[in-house]
């Protein structure tokens, strides 16, 4: 994993601007396309039932970083509401808290994810460009010239995972 | 310092005599549970290096999804999955028919206490009912299982749930849950391990507990463990697939928060749409029409759950308008409510008796709703689109709520039924 990681944000807020929480995986990648084992085929199906986000996947480019709110990805341990931001090539997730297995999911499919308390509360906007440093957690908004509430550092272990591009990569090079 | 269950069962599963909270430990799971999912988990391990299933007596493979499938798509899965575990001599394999997998490890004796399950189903927390530590992992982790034997894990930090008193008539364990998690919130246990203690729990019946174990994962927990008593040894007498000890907590093990609650006040109440801590007492509610009644799947679909519902059926008509679909957990509970003449006053009232399976709770087939509709369910998730159509309703209850609301048309106290 890079040390420093840059790209515009998509901060996934409601019409309102408050950010929107406990997105299950039902919301990220909807339970009609489960029979999809194809990981490039998910992309364009992302958040297509999250009221206002439908159109997620036409909007979104490689590279960018996803900003959201309290307890994202809750619900089942579908593995597709993960890989259908890979497949759009999301960079990076930073959010106020996620579900437990969609964290474990993030980090084992080897995509970058870090939880930032407030981040989605902050000045932040979508659109800006921020850098993520990945060892320290700070968080800087390059658009609007602020710092941004930092990120909690990953664990040497999930680095490890990350860096080796997911857990499988890893279980192979380590046998 | 004492250590609570999930550190125990930790430390035993990854060779330390004691293991600290927030420590990640690679750990070998007793088993690794995949279901329909397998299709996909198999394509992932057969890009990697490695011939074959590291170890063919960790897997337990149950194909419960999609069940028989609904699609040629969903049936090739199903082909590929029975080739997979023929080509990998996996031991433990359960085709369409026998059951939702939460309960077909539990009635095959996979679950026992002290034993570490992770399976690719977020409601693998089911097992903390039998004082195991279980919980969901993704599709690469299993695949990574099944290559190495080993997963990391992080010691989460525990929570004490103590629930005090007896629930009253009419009031089933999943009305205590929808109440506990409609106070702590869909986040209020995140990566954390509840233990569940008290009088209440206690008394109640190994698949009531069940309800708490496996629904405690829509409160974000990691693990969901009743300590084990001797109504688990019961259960396990000729069934446990191992030897196994009951692990408990030291006295003096370190809790983050205990939250207590009084199992005489709780009432009968609904998960309203579309999510699982909006939680609402039924004597609050303004009138629902119900379209559709299920009672079934991992959370509700056990022998006592059609005992519940046909304590209130019995006698009684499914109202005209009102469909009421029944999806018994697994082969057994089938054959236990056919036995003893459940199913039969079930389908007299009315009721359309369906195959052992996951059925319309992930929205797959077998039941999906139309537009508008409302959904009464004894399953566990609510969120919008779950059951295939979002813009339909879908109310969580127990099976007497469920059941009342089919002989009701709408969403009733089920105690109106009740003598």
């Amino acid at each position: 994993m890079e040390d420093k990681i840059r790209g515009r944000v998509w901060v996934i807020r409601d019409k309102d601007g408050n950010p929107i929480n406990d997105i299950d995986t039902d919301m990220i990648f909807h339970n009609k396309h489960l029979a999809i084992t194809d990981i490039k085929e998910m992309g364009k199906y992302a958040f297509g039932n999250l009221e206002g986000w439908e159109d997620f996947p036409q909007k979104a480019k490689a590279g960018d970083i996803l900003i959201v709110g309290e307890n994202f990805g809750a619900g089942s341990s579908r593995q597709q509401a993960v890989d259908c931001f890979i497949a759009l090539g999301i960079q990076a997730i930073v959010g106020e808290s996620f579900g437990a297995i969609y964290f474990r999911n993030c980090v084992n499919a080897g995509l970058p994810i870090m939880v930032a308390p407030g981040i989605a509360h902050s000045p932040v906007q979508s659109g800006d460009e921020i850098e993520i440093d990945t060892t320290t957690g700070r968080i800087y908004d390059i658009t609007q010239g602020i710092e941004l509430p930092p990120a909690k550092p990953l664990t040497d272990v999930q680095r490890k995972i990350i860096d080796a591009g997911g857990l499988l990569e890893l279980a192979v090079k380590m046998r | 310092m004492g250590q609570t269950i999930a550190q125990k069962i930790l430390a035993a599963h990854s060779g330390n005599d004691a293991v600290e909270v927030g420590q990640i430990v690679t750990v070998t799971p007793d088993y690794v549970l995949s279901h329909d999912n397998t299709a996909a988990i198999s394509k992932k391990f057969e890009k990697l290096p490695i011939e074959r299933v590291k170890n063919p007596e960790q897997p337990v493979i149950v194909l419960d999804h999609t069940v028989p499938p609904s699609t040629a798509q969903y049936a090739n899965n199903h082909k590929q999955i029975r080739e997979f575990v023929e080509k990998n001599g996996i031991v433990h394999f359960y085709d369409v028919g026998r059951g939702i997998c939460h309960q077909v490890l539990v009635e095959e004796g996979f679950a026992f206490p002290g034993a570490l399950i992770l399976g690719a189903d977020s409601h693998t927390t089911t097992y903390g009912a039998l004082g195991a530590a279980s919980a969901g992992i993704g599709r690469s982790e299993v695949a990574a299982v099944w290559a190495t034997g080993e997963m990391w894990l992080m010691v989460p930090p525990s929570v004490k749930i103590i629930v005090h008193g007896e629930l009253p008539r009419g009031v089933a364990s999943k009305d205590l849950m929808l109440w506990i998690i409609g106070h702590i919130g869909a986040d209020g246990a995140l990566y954390k391990s509840i233990e569940f203690y008290g009088e209440a729990i206690e008394k109640m019946s190994l698949s009531s507990r069940m309800v708490l174990s496996n629904m405690a994962v829509e409160a974000g927990a990691k693990f969901g463990i009743v300590p084990p008593d001797e109504k688990v040894d019961e259960f396990l007498k000729g069934r446990a697939t191992r030897e196994y000890e009951k692990v408990f907590a030291d006295p003096d093990a370190e809790y983050e928060q205990t939250l207590e609650f009084n199992a005489d006040e709780v009432v009968p109440v609904v998960a309203a749409p579309h999510n699982v801590d909006n939680m609402v007492k039924i004597s609050d509610l303004d009138e629902v029409r119900v379209n559709q009644v299920l009672i079934g799947s991992c959370t509700n679909g056990r022998t006592e759950d059609f005992h519940m519902a046909a304590e209130i059926l019995a006698g009684r008509k499914v109202a005209p308008g009102t469909r009421l679909l029944l999806f018994p957990a697994s082969s057994r509970v089938l054959m236990d409510i056919l036995l003893d003449g459940t199913a039969q006053k079930l389908v007299e009232a009315g009721a359309i008796l369906m195959n052992p399976g996951c059925g319309p709770c992930l929205g797959a087939h077998e039941g999906v709703l139309a537009d508008g509709e409302v959904c009464v369910s004894t399953t566990n998730r609510n969120f919008k689109g779950r059951m295939g159509n979002k813009n339909a309703f879908i109310y969580l209850a127990s099976p007497y709520t469920a059941a009342a609301a089919a002989v009701a048309g709408k969403i009733v106290d089920p105690r109106e039924f009740l003598d």
